[in-house]
């Protein structure tokens, strides 16, 4: 019942939230407060009894349609854990971060517990119908988010996002149900092991790599992501890039190389050049932008190259460093785009022509960015270095081609430019214009950001309080990728 | 033939057709919204009784009559509440019940 | 022994007391990390005591390692190795870190963020000691990417200004490009021999030669990175925007010295590759000589020290590419002593002085008798005379060249050692003689002067401990050899006297107009840094720049324009079925509509509009059906 609860109590908060009188914002949000905080404390309950060494746990399952094989089917494992965590925490941070938002307030909370709905869900499903259920219901509320409290191209933004990612989850569709055909289930856990002829891998394989490289994103699949990132409202880029993204690269993880291992490794040499490419080709871009929101969500597109750099490489070390850059761009990117908001709040703006000096006018906000932005390129001792490093060991372990790998590399040190220029400017330097008066961050700005920080500190110092969970789960997946 | 029989099919069958009758007698000449509704809802429970005997008796292991009668009440008690509720908007509109009042469908 | 473990700690703690403190409440707390360096010092010198007499390298008195990852089967390891080398790096860093603390209570006393400053210096310092504490090559990393963070705060710390801005930034990226040779060779290590402990790679696993050669050239870019040599040295000069004791430290004594330091860990593997020892020789004497002539031409008293660094590292490098790892090490120690004194010294002058172009100072050692004094030992250590510490461990590098048989490199060894003189001579004779040119000259406070009479009399003094410590380090050790020495001598001298010849015999302020009309095109080039920034500029930055603006340009025309344009062309295609829809589909269902609507017209006159007529209708017509039904069934 634990994990249903965690799933459904955001689903009660958004009923009731929406049901409270539109003049009456405080108690949505209050209640919109207590449902994600409750659903962190469960989260962290299921966190303390996991046993690590074991796979899936606190199982539950009910028959649903015996007819076509779909069952109600929920658990978690190594792999899914730090998502459901992140997916938690960060619904929380969302929520106390729009504590100000002042725009049709009650139907703004019931949207983002309706988002944790989907994304908790999404992470914890084992069966695909119920999968695909909460993989489209992520894109209803986060299109009304983008679409209703976001910036001056919001219609489009959002339009696109919904589209483009309706778009893939339609090959995964197709990919679901040529998995059905041939298995007669929708148990994902049923699918592991079965020897799926190597004809029919690649072709399901092709499908769920489009549905999952769109929301990764992969370039060149990628351009709804800078839109949407900068037209949505803070809340929602947070959860966009934290969680939204996984999605694409979990479904990779827990669905096609499980089950279509034989495929995995054919199509890993071209993986791994579109990673190796993302990674460039993004930090290339972020380098190029002028605006503090395009630069992060382009540099999430570099990220996620190395998320799927690890991915390809098909070891232990990948996996582990795929799953520990998903968690840590979670955390930081996370990080980032609500220290972004909170500047754009008291500046009204996100060129980064206007804004410089913030960390002699607001000192803790300036530190807090530069942390992040240091977390962000991957200095040793904060999060985004451990897995960075691993999917480059991995990789290069693997039999991808390596000049793939050096390309990736360099994607380090491109990072290292991109993040620092625009530290440079926005962060050091003499008080702008803009900055000239504003207050530094208040207790509740901080409160969110302190969590983050200590992740991102003690997943970067001690790497196994994250590898520890996803090590014996990744042995699994690559012993599967090993028998095929 | 002794008077005493068992109740038959038929029994069952004439009682809800009597009812039928009497329902669709009312929801015909009637003049009160509530009168013919409550016809209807005799007409209803007419054809209820119907179901649930002739599951009865053709095969009443399998009850479907009974839960189709069930399920009809319940149906039928949200359509009578709308109904009511639309009797009772009528009225506060125009301060009547009267069915022939209300003509806005001529052709 | 488990001190040891405390030795890096305790100024990591003082970065974590400090960091998170407001300013106020940090420049109050500034005697934290000092104490805790000196705490550090204190056990690095009982470390020291229970290593010596010493022993081979790797051979471990301590040990102790963590758990920090685990991969499948693989552990990774956070640990300690007190070993030789690392008791001594352990005494050079924590000392000199003493020095450089206690020094800047005074150097930065008037500075409004001195509690952040000492809050890098101690993350600094913590990261330097788990560097050299290091068990294995991973942990040594990171703690080098630290250093590179604190480098870049450090560099960057009077950020209002612009220079210091551009020099951090360029200071960290480009190391960091030797950081991604670094990362390499660490997956290359990795996927090799399944290990980053040095227990493992250094002497458990035998290396192919050509895996050896791709790791050690990996990890020599990533120390030509760190250390600035050829051709990443650009980095260095611009460092010293910094405040000046943050140079003696990281920029002269620790940090720089990290990629000599990483190669004399890794020199197992180089030997086993061979070619990488030749490339290291080269990289090393190269640079030597180019940071050298550079030095001989800079008028900023902070950039000649900082050339004369990266020529002095290229000393280290072509002595480990000799295999001369005592040599190597014992030039990084010595160097490390005078040539932090040196930029303290150049601290106090520049304080004094009021600027720090050579040009404009003058006649120093009348009113600064102790800054003189000490500037002058570690001048003297650094052109390599006689008994300073300069002359043994230069000595030590030439002997192994000479035996080794390297003749060429040891020909080009004395021509640096002879530039290195001259540009000493150079900056000693403008900064110290002439008349004055700063009024009210004043030598400096005494929390300024102890440290570094405390480096100059070890300067003085530690070249006489040239054999013991060979010999600590496991190897032969001997007194220099009369042939060698008195050559290297000869050249030094001959190096300070041109320097004498063309700026210390006049007392006036020096012209040096004739010389550079001489020079011509050779002044020329030098003076532009020999056009490695220029190039790197033009060539690297700024064409990553268009690069990444065509790349941005292309991303939201073409690939986002192929999204648009899909998105167009379903819409166009949209209309072209509105039109059919419109004309062709809506005009059949259009003539249904009419041809209804005129039976309708027939058919309203049954619509009288009271509910019981159409009830009535029903029922007639369910009579009509049920009676159709009747009669059908019989």
């Amino acid at each position: 019942m634990l994990l249903s609860a965690i799933v459904f109590l955001p689903l009660i908060g958004a009923i009731v939230a929406a049901l409270v009188p539109k003049d009456r914002a405080g108690i949505a949000r209050w209640l919109a407060t207590v449902v994600t905080a409750v659903d962190v404390v469960l989260v962290i309950f299921v966190v303390l009894r996991f046993d690590v060494g074991a796979g899936m746990q606190f199982v539950e399952r009910a028959v649903w349609v015996p007819q076509l094989g779909i069952s109600y089917h929920l658990g978690v494992d190594g792999i899914s854990i730090t998502m459901l965590l992140l997916s938690a925490l960060l619904s929380l941070i969302a929520v106390v971060a729009s504590w100000k938002m002042d725009t049709k307030p009650t139907t703004y909370f019931a949207m983002l517990l309706l988002l944790e709905v989907g994304m908790n869900g999404v992470f914890l499903a084992l069966d695909f119908v119920l999968f695909y259920v909460f993989w489209e219901l992520v894109l209803v509320p986060m299109y009304f988010l983008i679409g209703t409290w976001g910036g001056p191209r919001k219609e489009y933004a959002s339009i696109k996002f919904f589209l483009y990612t309706l778009f893939g989850s339609v090959f995964m569709l197709v990919g679901i149900i040529a998995l059905y055909l041939q298995t007669g289930t929708f148990d994902m856990t049923a699918m592991i092991g079965l020897g799926l002829p190597a004809t029919f891998q690649w072709w399901v394989f092709a499908a769920f790599f489009l549905g999952f490289a769109v929301k990764v994103p992969i370039v060149p699949l990628h351009t709804w992501l800078p839109d949407a990132h900068v037209e949505a409202p803070t809340a929602a880029s947070v959860l966009l890039a934290g969680i939204l993204l996984k999605m694409g690269t979990y479904g990779f993880i827990r669905i096609a190389l499980p089950i279509l291992p034989h495929a995995a490794k054919q199509w890993a040499p071209f993986i791994t050049a579109l990673a190796a490419i993302s990674i460039v080709y993004g930090a290339a871009l972020a380098f190029a932008q002028t605006d503090l929101k395009k630069l992060v969500a382009y540099s999430s597109v570099s990220h996620m190259g190395f998320v799927m750099l690890g991915i390809a490489s098909g070891t232990v070390e990948g996996l582990n460093g795929a799953l520990a850059v998903m968690f840590s761009h979670g955390v930081v990117t996370g990080m980032l785009f609500l220290i972004v908001g909170m500047v754009y709040d008291r500046t009204h703006t996100r060129m980064i022509e206007d804004v410089s000096g913030l960390s002699s006018q607001v000192p803790v906000a300036g530190g807090l960015l530069a942390f992040a932005s240091f977390a962000s390129l991957g200095l040793p001792g904060l999060s985004g270095f451990v897995g960075e490093f691993l999917t480059l060991l991995g990789a290069w372990k693997s039999t991808v081609p390596a000049g793939w790998v050096v390309l990736a590399a360099v994607g380090v040190l491109l990072a290292a430019a991109y993040t620092l220029w625009m530290v440079q400017r926005v962060v050091l330097g003499t008080p702008s214009h803009a900055v000239a008066d504003i207050p530094d961050l208040s207790v509740r700005e901080i409160a969110i950001l302190v969590p983050l920080v200590a992740l991102t500190l003690t997943v970067g110092l001690y790497w196994n309080s994250l590898l520890r969970f996803t090590d014996p789960a990744v042995a699994r997946i690559v012993a599967l990728l090993a028998g095929a | 033939m002794t008077i005493m029989q068992p109740v038959g099919v038929l029994s069952f069958v004439a009682l809800s057709a009597v009812l039928f009758a009497l329902g669709l007698y009312g929801a015909l000449s009637r003049r009160s919204t509530v009168m013919v509704l409550m016809s209807l809802e005799l007409m209803a429970n007419a054809i209820n009784i119907n179901l649930v005997a002739l599951s009865r008796f053709s095969a009443p292991a399998e009850m479907t009559g009974q839960f189709f009668a069930v399920f009809s009440m319940v149906v039928s008690a949200a359509e009578i509440g709308l109904g009511l509720a639309l009797v009772l908007a009528l009225y506060r509109q125009r301060k009547t019940v009267e069915i022939d009042a209300m003509q806005e469908l001529k052709g | 022994m488990g001190y040891v473990i405390a030795i890096p700690l305790l100024p990591a703690l003082a970065f974590g007391v400090l960091a998170p403190l407001s300013n106020r409440a940090r420049n109050a707390a500034i005697w934290v990390p000092v104490a805790a360096v000196c705490g550090s010092l204190l056990l690095s010198l009982a470390a020291f005591a229970r290593v010596w007499p010493g022993g081979h390298e790797g051979e471990a008195v301590y040990r102790a390692s963590a758990v920090f990852a685990t991969l499948g089967s693989v552990n990774l390891h956070a640990g300690v190795l007190l070993d030789p080398i690392s008791a001594v790096m352990l005494v050079v860093v924590t000392l000199v870190g003493a020095a450089v603390q206690v020094y800047s209570v005074g150097y930065m006393h008037r500075d409004e963020r001195i509690g952040w400053y000492f809050a890098v210096l101690s993350l600094f310092t913590a990261a330097m000691l788990a560097l050299v504490l290091s068990d294995n090559f991973l942990q040594l990393y990171m703690a080098w990417e630290v250093m590179g963070l604190c480098s870049y705060l450090l560099i960057g710390f009077w950020h209002e200004q612009e220079a210091p801005r551009k020099a951090s930034l360029k200071a960290f990226l480009t190391t960091r490009v030797g950081d991604v040779g670094f990362v390499l060779g660490l997956a290359v290590m990795y996927a090799t021999a399944g290990s980053f402990d040095f227990a493992v790679v250094l002497h458990g696993f035998t290396w192919v030669p050509a895996t050896a050669t791709a790791v050690s050239l990996l990890f020599l870019f990533g120390a030509i990175g760190k250390s600035a040599q050829v051709p990443l040295h650009v980095w260095l000069p611009d460092a010293m925007a910094g405040p000046t004791p943050a140079s003696a430290l990281i920029h002269a004594a620790t940090m720089v010295a990290a990629g000599v330091f990483l190669v004399a860990r890794a020199l197992p593997i180089f030997q086993a590759s061979g070619v990488a020892l030749t490339v290291t020789m080269i990289v090393g004497v190269t640079t030597a000589i180019v940071g050298g002539l550079l030095a001989a031409v800079q008028h900023d008293i902070k950039k000649v020290l900082a050339y004369s660094t990266i020529s002095q590292l290229g000393y280290m490098f072509f002595a480990l590419g000799a295999g001369g790892i005592v040599a190597g090490i014992f030039h990084l120690m010595t160097h490390a002593f005078f040539k932090s004194l040196l930029f303290l010294g150049a601290g106090v002058i520049i304080h004094a002085a009021h600027t720090q172009d050579m040009r404009e100072m003058g006649g120093l050692a009348k009113k600064m008798p102790v800054t003189t004094a000490t500037f002058t030992i570690g001048s003297l250590a650094l052109a390599g005379i006689f008994p300073f510490s300069g002359f043994w461990s230069k000595d030590e590098i030439l002997t192994v060249l000479w035996t080794e048989g390297h003749y060429v490199v040891f020909a080009l060894a004395l021509a640096a050692a002879f530039v290195t003189a001259f540009y000493v001579a150079r900056l000693w004779f403008r900064v110290f003689t002439g008349p004055e040119q700063t009024p009210e000259l004043a030598e400096a406070h005494a929390e300024m002067l102890v440290p570094m009479g405390v480096l100059a009399a070890i300067t003085a003094v530690i070249g006489f401990g040239s054999p013991y410590f060979a010999r600590f380090l496991g190897h032969t050790g001997a007194w220099p050899e009369a042939g060698i020495a008195l050559t290297s001598t000869a050249v030094a001298g001959l190096g300070l006297a041109l320097g004498w010849c063309a700026y210390g015999r006049r007392t006036k302020v020096i012209n040096t107009r004739p010389l550079k009309e001489r020079a011509g095109f050779v002044y020329d080039a030098l003076a532009m840094k020999l056009y490695f920034d220029l190039t790197y500029d033009y060539f690297i930055v700024k064409q990553y720049a268009r690069l990444a603006d065509a790349l941005w340009a292309f991303d939201h025309t073409v690939i986002d324009g192929a999204v648009n344009g899909a998105g167009a062309i379903w819409k166009a295609g949209a209309d072209v079925g509105a039109l059919f829809d419109t004309y062709v589909i809506d005009g059949a269902v259009n003539g249904t509509a009419t041809l209804v609507r005129a039976a309708g017209a027939k058919v309203r006159r049954i619509q009288v509009g009271r509910i019981q007529a159409y009830q009535g209708l029903m029922v007639g017509a369910l009579v009509l059906l049920m009676l159709w039904f009747v009669v059908k069934g019989a």
